[in-house]
């Protein structure tokens, strides 16, 4: 593995990613819009209007219901404090419901950056003069790894960032503290969304590498948003709660997931393989 | 020294044979021109002696290297340039080649500007290379394969989208780098007239088989056995059809095609023709490397 050659390939990636308009502009608008603007919003509604609170009277029983039956003691018991509906909704979204809009934007993203990997080189002709140089199939998907990861989770954590300290600036003087700085937020933006974009990024580059075109590796990238909607059913319906345990664990297992997974791309991506499954 | 040599190579595709058997030694600093149809297997070729794909049976040696074990040492001293093979459209002329040096080991700002100025593209040098002209294009290629300064330089019709012009610098760049810097070159390509005045020997493959090999020299002796001499004369034979038992053709009112048997005979056609009348010129017509292609690929098939 030579260093130089994974830096090389990678800062290349990453400058076609950011002096691309139509490349970074939607990396963007998507954690814009799920993680900045509508948590911002939600908060200044449910804060300071009596929106939230008014239109789901109705929704106030089975809510309460949900809060009593909370298995966290102490979130029970903040949540039950809280003065009105507003309060406790904006808390419970802001503490809970958030978590897989974060996941959903680092997912996309990276799926964006890595189906373009392999398919996007092949596409361009430029895969077969990668091959016929000096470097070694470990180091091209090293490369390609890294400029997929970078880009999506320096965007993932601004928008962490901002969020962080747009919601603050609404909340703080209700809730009297910072949210977003409690185990779970930590373990979710530190431990599992860098696992879970590698591992979305190195199975995207796998299958980037072995199907025919970008689109085809898109719609495969497609694919594991699902779980994703699956968990923001789940924790709206109250059906299944990230616990900071919970977290670890998706986290734990995401990267044993990775370890897996890169073992198979250097024992299934041998340089001829790849020039013959790729380059006609 | 020897730079390739190949033992009965065989490559086949999904059952579908693409070389057969094929044998050859290439020299230290020789020039080679690979001659063939499509489809003949000359891309193959190139491709099994970088070690990117694998033959089904046979040995080859690059430089000393086995391309299926130790590519990369290949691919550290060969330079190539392929029809397919393609440079970043997005990056500008001097970030590809920035890039590729960097991915070869041969990072050297000094080499990169050495090179855009022999190819006449310094001034493009910050202009992105998908707004270039194929020919522009090709010479970028051309320095891309140099960067790293090679041993070896593989060369897949180096010359195609270029201009007259183009064709003649690259020509006269490819001898420059085989002299000076004892750059071993192998040329594919179909433009035979190109290869004449720059290689050393030549394959002809057909078929996925080497059909015949040699220098110049040598397949002329093997393959031209009727000399058509154009003889530019005043002459004016009182026979319509023989001079000197010689057949003729007539194909100007001041220039006539003259079958010989062998260019031993030229000097006394020539001798007897100056006792009678005048001469300009005279030149042999079917020596050209496209008409002994053509002469090779038409025995080969009978």
């Amino acid at each position: 593995m030579n260093k130089y050659i994974i830096t090389a390939i990678a800062a290349k990636d990453m400058k076609a990613t950011f002096s691309s308009k139509k490349i970074w502009v939607p990396m963007m608008i998507l954690p814009l819009i799920l993680c900045i603007i509508l948590p911002a919003v939600f908060a200044y509604i449910g804060i300071n209007t009596e929106l939230i609170g008014e239109s789901s009277k109705d929704l106030e029983k089975p809510i309460n219901a949900v809060i009593q039956n909370f298995p966290n003691e102490e979130m029970r018991n903040t949540l039950a404090a809280l003065p009105t509906l507003g309060f406790k909704s904006v808390y419970f979204f802001l503490n809970f419901m958030l978590i897989p809009f974060f996941l959903m934007a680092a997912i996309i993203n990276s799926m964006v950056t890595s189906s373009n990997s392999f398919a996007g080189e092949k596409e361009r002709n430029t895969l077969e003069t990668l091959l016929f140089a000096p470097i070694s199939i470990s180091e091209l998907f090293l490369g390609k790894v890294i400029a997929s990861f970078v880009p999506t989770i320096l965007i993932t954590y601004m928008a962490f960032l901002l969020n962080g300290l747009i919601v603050t600036l609404i909340t703080y003087r209700v809730f009297n503290e910072i949210i977003f700085l409690n185990s779970t937020w930590l373990l979710l933006m530190f431990w599992v969304i860098p696992a879970l974009v590698i591992f979305n990024i190195v199975l995207n580059v796998l299958v980037s590498a072995r199907v025919k075109s970008f689109q085809e590796a898109q719609q495969f990238g497609g694919i594991m948003v699902l779980p994703v909607v699956g968990l923001i059913i789940s924790q709206v319906s109250g059906l299944f709660f990230l616990s900071p345990l919970t977290l670890f664990l998706i986290g734990a297992g995401l990267l044993i997931a990775n370890g897996f997974l890169l073992k198979l791309i250097t024992k299934f991506n041998q340089r001829n393989t790849l020039f013959e499954s790729q380059i006609h | 020294m020897t730079m390739i040599e190949a033992f009965h190579v065989s490559k086949a595709f999904n059952g579908r044979s693409i070389l057969k058997d094929v044998s050859f030694t290439i020299r230290e600093g020789s020039i080679i021109g690979l001659l063939g149809p499509n489809g003949a297997g000359k891309t193959t070729m190139i491709r099994l002696l970088n070690g990117v794909i694998e033959a089904t049976s046979g040995k080859m040696k690059v430089m000393g290297y086995d391309p299926k074990t130790q590519g990369d040492e290949i691919r550290k001293r060969a330079g190539i340039v392929t029809e397919s093979a393609a440079l970043y459209h997005d990056l500008s002329a001097w970030d590809n080649l920035v890039f590729f040096s960097k991915i070869y080991n041969a990072y050297d700002p000094e080499r990169i500007t050495y090179l855009l100025k022999q190819f006449e593209m310094i001034d493009k040098k910050d202009e992105l290379v998908g707004t270039f002209s194929t020919g522009m294009k090709k010479r970028i290629t051309l320095a891309k394969a140099l960067l790293h300064k090679p041993k070896l330089l593989f060369l897949d019709e180096p010359t195609n989208g270029l201009d007259p012009e183009g064709i003649n610098d690259v020509i006269h760049y490819l001898k420059k780098v085989n002299q000076e810097e004892q750059i071993t070159i192998i040329i594919c390509s179909h433009v035979l007239h190109q290869l004449e005045t720059i290689c050393d020997s030549f394959l002809f493959l057909q078929g996925g088989q080497i059909i015949e090999r040699g220098t110049r020299n040598e397949l002329e002796d093997k393959y031209l056995t009727e000399v058509s001499l154009l003889v530019e004369t005043g002459l004016q034979p009182s026979n319509p059809n023989t001079y000197m038992g010689f057949t003729y053709v007539r194909k100007e009112s001041q220039s006539i095609e003259f079958k010989l048997a062998s260019k031993n005979e030229i000097s006394s056609l020539l001798k007897e023709i100056l006792s009678e009348s005048w001469i300009h010129s005279s030149e042999i017509t079917n020596r050209s490397l496209e008409a002994l292609y053509f002469k090779i690929r038409s025995e080969k098939y009978e």
